[in-house]
């Protein structure tokens, strides 16, 4: 009888809300497949965006080009399309004319003839969006090679090995790998897999509970000779299969929108393995019991669903946190953080985008010390309907 | 049989119900008579052992509802004065839904739903998913729910409020045949008309204590009145005086 009372209700909970096409949009499709696109289409249009100034002919404002014949020709034999421009410098970068605009100062010459530093003067706007800076960086070191082409020639005048002035040199080791490269692209992906695994149970955790309370069913529902604990177990059971759903989908899209990214003009790697696929889920597992408890509670306290929507979506920015942190500051991990809930299974997942490999240790210590404090929400969730000033919205 | 003996319940310093007793027998319709808020849902509340008495006992059938409550809850079939259904399921299944809750075999339910649909006149909209029914369709499901498992005590808080002629008809009707059947019904009713057509056995309660206990022809009597409205108001401010 105890069985048949979970089975009963999980197995109407789940058909119920199946049958309803704005859970299934709202929180399992768009849960899933919206941040693997939305991630798909940023990344493509920054690289794209990057591209397109790095390839084309660089354009290049210049004041008073006529100060500077020598370097003019210079400019030209890079490649460079030289134009002229009418407004101010400053109000010409305000206005997003353009990236970058060269000035040369009208001593320039003179400057030249004496051997002293000749001034050009660069303008551009340090805080503009990303694929400016790249136009700033040409132009720079364009500046830079004629700058050391003129200095060569005239220590080589003098008599003097113009390696002289270079006293060191660096040799770069960079020990990224193309996979390494690709993972720093996917440091968001731990995030949407939690986020997908919170958005896809939201709906159910509150429906079955404020939902159910706000319809008056609730009462109906307590009359059957059935006990509370049986009920909501088989409630949570469902709200936790959506969440599992949720998560196995965006996995899916994820694993879909992946050939699409533009990794060769990147040069990175970017690959997830359906046995990697079945790591993150094993993972993630345990973290479905933690959310559809916590939304369990928090929307079984509120009198009605729009009450209960308010809060239990404000639980959707707690995975955010240690996803953000393990963004900005990358952290030695040390044995709290494997046993804290969705920091550690950031950190695995992240390990495995990096294609390091994972004690089964660690894992074992992620899912248990989630699963302790999910079995402490849950036993507390599928209690909540024995008080009885929980049972009526009046 | 239901029998309730001198519950109380309050909530905060509100006393809801004072030391309420009342009796239901089978093979009678019961009435628990009272204006708004004169404690009627809380009784019955108790009754269903949805909450627990402070004082007093209730017991369904020689069980006691406080100390075994899921027993006694299987002994009755209840519709309280929240009947909301689910709106993505037919009426057939949130009928089942609850049979199968009671532990009944998928067969039993099947049969005993038929009969309900019958005996209700549900045909029309049985298989209909049950967003848009009118006031009338969801009462008679959710009788249908409450007594799939066809119980020996049949509870109801104001079954016919807010419902037209012919449902309120049919509905009186079925509980005639029940009472018939030898069931015992209790039900909560502010309406005197209501309680006057089909009650044999009426307990007024007024601020949460009871006034009266007895027939129609009982408290006309004591009340030295000719109507049950005008009866029931010469009780219940007789009662406020005392």
């Amino acid at each position: 009888m105890i069985g048949s009372a979970f089975k009963t209700v999980f197995f109407k909970e789940v058909m119920e809300n199946i049958r309803d096409k704005r859970t299934m949009m709202s929180s399992v499709v768009m849960g899933s497949f919206l941040g693997p696109i939305m991630a798909l289409g940023i990344i493509f249009m920054t690289v794209q965006m990057g591209k397109d100034k790095s390839e084309k002919q660089l354009e290049l404002p210049v004041i008073n080009m006529q100060f500077a014949e020598n370097f003019e020709q210079f400019l030209l034999s890079q490649d460079v399309k030289i134009l002229s421009i009418e407004k101010e410098p400053e109000t010409a970068i305000k206005d997003k004319d353009h990236d970058v605009i060269l000035s040369i100062d009208e001593n320039f010459g003179q400057a030249m003839s004496a051997g002293v530093p000749a001034k050009v003067m660069l303008y551009y706007d340090a805080s503009a969006k990303g694929a400016a800076n790249i136009s700033v960086k040409r132009v720079r070191a364009l500046i830079r090679a004629y700058s050391s082409q003129i200095g060569h020639t005239r220590l080589q005048l003098r008599g003097v090995s113009p390696s002289l002035i270079n006293a060191v040199s660096i040799e770069e080791h960079d020990q990224a790998t193309d996979q390494s490269k690709g993972a720093q692209m996917m440091m968001f992906l731990p995030y949407f897999l939690i986020m997908g695994l919170f958005m896809g149970s939201i709906y159910l955790a509150i429906d079955t509970t404020a939902g159910e309370k706000e319809r008056k069913s609730l009462e109906p529902l307590f009359l059957n000779p059935v006990n509370r604990v049986d009920v909501l177990s088989g409630k949570l059971a469902a709200t936790i299969t959506f969440g599992l759903m949720t998560l196995l989908l965006t996995l899916i899209a994820f694993k879909l929108t992946l050939p699409f990214y533009p990794t060769k003009s990147m040069g990175i790697t970017l690959s997830l393995g359906i046995v990697d696929m079945v790591m993150m889920f094993l993972v993630l597992l345990p973290l479905s019991l933690l959310a559809g408890s916590i939304q369990t509670i928090i929307a079984a306290f509120s009198k009605s669903f729009k009450e209960a929507q308010t809060y239990v979506n404000l639980v959707i920015f707690i995975p955010l946190i240690p996803s953000m942190l393990l963004m900005f500051m990358p952290v030695k991990e040390k044995l709290w953080m494997i046993a804290t809930p969705i920091l550690s299974q950031n950190i695995i997942i992240n390990k495995m985008i990096r294609g390091e490999v994972i004690e089964w240790g660690t894992i074992g210590i992620s899912i248990l010390g989630t699963l302790i404090v999910g079995l402490v929400l849950a036993w507390f969730a599928v209690r909540l309907y024995n008080k009885e000033n929980m049972l009526f919205s009046d | 049989m239901i029998q309730v003996e001198k519950i109380s319940k309050s909530f905060g310093k509100v006393q809801a119900v004072k030391e309420i007793s009342l009796l239901a027998e089978d093979g009678k319709i019961t009435a628990l008579l009272g204006a708004n808020g004169a404690g009627k849902t809380t009784s019955m509340r108790m009754i269903y052992a949805l909450i627990t008495p402070e004082t007093g006992l209730v017991t369904v059938d020689g069980i006691n509802s406080t100390i075994n409550p899921v027993a006694a809850r299987a002994r009755m079939g209840v519709l309280p004065d929240a009947r909301g259904l689910y709106l993505r399921l037919t009426a057939r299944e949130n009928i089942a839904y609850f049979g199968r809750l009671q532990g009944m075999d998928e067969s039993t339910i099947k049969s005993r739903t038929n009969e309900l649909v019958e005996r209700l006149g549900m045909t029309k909209f049985i298989d209909r998913q049950t967003d848009g029914f009118s006031q009338g369709q969801r009462v008679k499901v959710a009788i249908a729910r409450a007594l799939v498992h066809d119980p020996q005590n049949i509870l109801l808080d104001e079954p016919t409020n807010g419902l037209d002629v012919m449902s309120t008809r049919a509905i009186r009707t079925f509980l005639k045949e029940e009472k018939a059947r030898g069931k015992c019904i209790l039900f909560s009713s502010h309406v005197m008309q209501e309680v006057s057509a089909v009650c044999d056995e009426i307990t007024v309660v007024d601020a949460g204590t009871v006034r009266a206990v007895g027939s129609e022809e009982h408290l006309l009597e004591i009340s030295g009145q000719s109507n049950l409205e005008d009866a029931f108001v010469s009780l219940v401010t007789t009662g406020e005086d005392s």
